[in-house]
């Protein structure tokens, strides 16, 4: 038999593997010692400030006595959970920025039933969020408000701003796609495919088939993109903060959010991959919503682009591509080192993240 | 004897049931590639009772100690678990190559490595393949097929179990084969349901075969998807396996780094994302998995049809029919919502005329 190049007698082996045995043994123990109450997401105080059907506005508690007098909205994506803008203490891009003075304010999309499978992009974009920044707007007495859109919610928030460029002081995109066709195109959007032939996913087919797009069937679309490294190597890794109550309750609180995952509307699921995912109809400006045609050069405000330089899900070519398409003259692009997640649960990101936001828009007044 | 509304209750699980099954399918079909490898044997494995004898305390243990956690602790905890045993699997196939492969002299290393993945990828791909071969037997597949529909009616299924032979015939274009098998539901729908309808029935009967048999051939599809898919799935962990042994292959005495098992453990995941990654974005696996996804989508939209039509003659209100029902909902309620912001801008606006206060739209 040839030596196995790896210094490994099989006496050693069985040492190591036992080793291994052991922690995950115990790593399952340690598991068994978190309580139901010890895994706490959405930590900063707030309070609901309009409802409407499964959509919830919060307004979180003010950190400092007179804050910025114009408040940001928070757009999160309608794919996972918006608490992951304020996870745990230590990693909380809301109560970094009202630390920093800013007024926050942020649409919870709920989770779509079946009934709400008629749900179209016109319904989230002209009804939902323009009726709550309307709502913020009446309540601050002030003619335009910031937004900040995040990921699949900073698409949706250019193109409200786009669409009501009167009512948006500043935007703020991050981790947003725009080109969903740039070169060497993310898996997900070559998973998706271009165009509507025949060797795409059919859209049509599969809203039909579920109504609802499934939560759980979005988020094993997501972890195939790096099956291993996430479905292996993460678990493995754990093993190194078992005995870590704290590192081991926030390993806990990023899988709660990860796998928390809301059924999409059908039908505003069938317009989003067929006119921007297949279609790459927003550089185009080709997507209609509702009976509104999206322009991008109507988008004139002062923009803030922020994007992942190693993320997965959204190229970074796909987020850079929005200066070419808007005509903001004040238009600021900034990245960090990290992947897409890495933008909410990198401790790094978050001491840098919110002062650069908070500076941003308290130079624009 | 069950009365018809026993049957009922069965029904609202079963479509339960249908619902949840697509949307398992891509979890299953991810576990099926980890299947693919543990069900390789291996012969002379170095530790399999150290593995197997820890797995089951592991599984004891897990279940004792979570037992009031949360879900995701419980997952978490089992997340633990699975990756370990697909790896060991791994590990174990890659310690019998090397024991299968001369001292020295002869052939090298690497000819010696694709002698052997040659036959892990024949192995491998053999169960594809044989799940190919059983495509070609249309009455055993009429017979799986029927099975998933064993819950909604037994004396349907009984009838399917004897139209086996004749749906083979009528798949290959028999017409009396056809009419053979309708006469056959004709019957087992004489025996339970018919008692309880009168002339409109023969109707449903039609109907019900008709949406069985278009429903069969999207479950043919599926199947012929899945196994394409698994094909190519099956020869990636191949070559991964390969690229895995030519890495610890290039590493000559005096090695320049001395591996523990943890280490093996990264280098052995490193090279399956890359090989998988590498897949993933040919266009061949592009076209495959869109292909699986829409036949999936397609079987499922027709047994739902099927479903329906078994619910439409239990007088039960079908998927579709509430779905109907929610979109006339959603369209009322959007009107009102327009009606009841126009009537407040109206308002508003006709205030801050009184006022001279500027007006804000109000949701």
């Amino acid at each position: 038999m040839a030596e196995l190049p790896l210094f490994l007698r099989p006496e050693d082996a069985i040492r190591q593997l036992t080793e291994l045995n052991h922690k995950i043994l115990q790593g399952i123990e340690c598991l068994s010692r978190v309580g139901p109450d010890d895994i706490h997401v959405g930590v900063s105080p707030k309070e609901e400030v309009y409802r409407e059907d499964g959509v919830v506005l919060y307004r979180y508690t003010q950190a400092v006595g007179a804050p910025f007098h114009i408040p940001i909205l928070l757009v999160y994506a309608l794919v996972n959970r918006p608490y992951v803008v304020d996870l745990q203490e230590d990693r909380s891009l809301v109560r970094n920025l009202l630390k920093l003075g800013i007024d926050v304010y942020l649409i919870d999309w709920g989770y779509p039933r079946r009934g709400d499978r008629w749900l179209t992009l016109d319904d989230y974009v002209n009804g939902y969020t323009n009726n709550c920044v309307d709502v913020v707007r009446k309540r601050h007495g002030l003619p335009q408000i910031n937004l900040l859109g995040i990921c699949q919610g900073g698409t949706l928030s250019l193109c409200y701003s786009a669409l009501y460029p009167e009512k948006v002081k500043n935007l703020i995109t991050m981790v947003t796609p725009v080109d969903f066709h740039v070169e060497g195109d993310g898996l997900l959007n070559r998973w998706v495919g271009r165009g509507n032939g025949k060797e795409n996913i059919d859209v049509d087919l599969m809203v039909n088939a579920f109504g609802n797009i499934p939560g759980e069937f979005m988020n094993l679309g997501f972890l195939m993109l790096k099956p291993f490294q996430l479905g292996v190597r993460k678990y493995l890794e754990m093993l190194d903060i078992m005995d870590n109550k704290e590192k081991l309750v926030n390993f806990l609180r990023m899988e709660e959010w990860i796998f928390d995952s809301p059924d999409q509307a059908g039908e505003a699921y069938r317009q989003f991959v067929k006119d921007f995912y297949q279609g790459n109809k927003l550089i185009k400006g080709e997507v209609r919503i509702g009976d509104k045609q999206v322009n991008l050069h109507n988008v004139r405000m002062p923009v803030l682009n922020i994007y992942a330089e190693e993320d997965h899900l959204v190229p970074p070519a796909s987020s850079i591509a929005l200066k070419q398409h808007i005509h903001a003259e004040d238009y600021t692009a900034q990245s960090f080192p990290v992947g897409h997640i890495g933008m909410y649960a990198s401790g790094k990101v978050q001491q840098n993240l919110p002062p650069l936001i908070a500076g941003w828009l308290k130079e624009r007044g | 004897m069950k009365g018809p509304f026993e049957n009922v209750v069965d029904l609202s699980e079963q479509v339960e049931n249908l619902v949840k099954a697509c949307a398992e399918s891509q979890t299953k079909m991810w576990e099926s590639w980890c299947g693919l490898f543990r069900g390789v044997p291996v012969q002379g494995m170095p530790f399999p009772d150290v593995s197997t004898q820890w797995r089951e305390i592991a599984m004891q243990g897990l279940k004792a100690w979570t037992t009031e956690s949360k879900q995701e602790v419980k997952d978490a905890a089992e997340g633990l678990l699975s990756p370990h045993a697909v790896f060991m699997r791994f590990f174990e196939l890659a310690l019998t190559a090397w024991k299968s492969f001369p001292p020295q002299g002869g052939q090298d290393g690497q000819t010696m490595l694709t002698q052997y993945t040659g036959q892990l990828r024949e192995h491998l791909l053999q169960f594809p393949e044989r799940a190919v071969r059983s495509l070609e037997d249309t009455s055993k597949l009429w017979q799986l097929y029927m099975g998933k529909w064993q819950k909604i009616g037994q004396p349907w299924l009984e009838s399917g179990r004897r139209a086996s032979w004749r749906v083979g015939e009528a798949a290959t274009g028999d017409g009396s084969a056809l009419i053979e098998l309708t006469n056959l539901y004709w019957d087992t729908y004489e025996r339970t349901f018919g008692w309880l309808l009168e002339s409109p029935s023969l109707g449903h009967t039609r109907e019900l075969n008709e949406q069985l048999l278009k429903g069969f051939n999207a479950w043919i599809d599926l199947r012929r998807a899945s196994l394409e898919y698994q094909f190519i799935c099956a020869d990636v962990w191949t070559k991964a396996f390969e690229r895995f042994m030519l890495k610890l292959i290039s590493r000559k005495p005096p090695y320049d780094k001395v591996l523990d098992l943890r280490e093996l453990l990264d280098l052995w995941i490193d090279t399956v994302d890359e090989a998988f990654l590498e897949m993933f974005r040919t266009d061949e696996y592009v076209r495959t998995q869109a292909r699986l996804m829409n036949t999936a989508m397609a079987y499922r939209t027709h047994e739902r049809a099927i479903t329906e039509a078994f619910l439409k003659i239990s007088h039960v209100p079908s998927r579709s029919e509430l779905d109907e029902t929610h979109h006339r909902i959603y369209e009322l309620r959007k009107e009102m919502k327009q009606l009841k912001k126009a009537l407040q801008m109206f308002q508003e606006e006709r205030l801050s005329r009184h006022t001279g206060e500027q007006a804000f739209p109000h949701p």
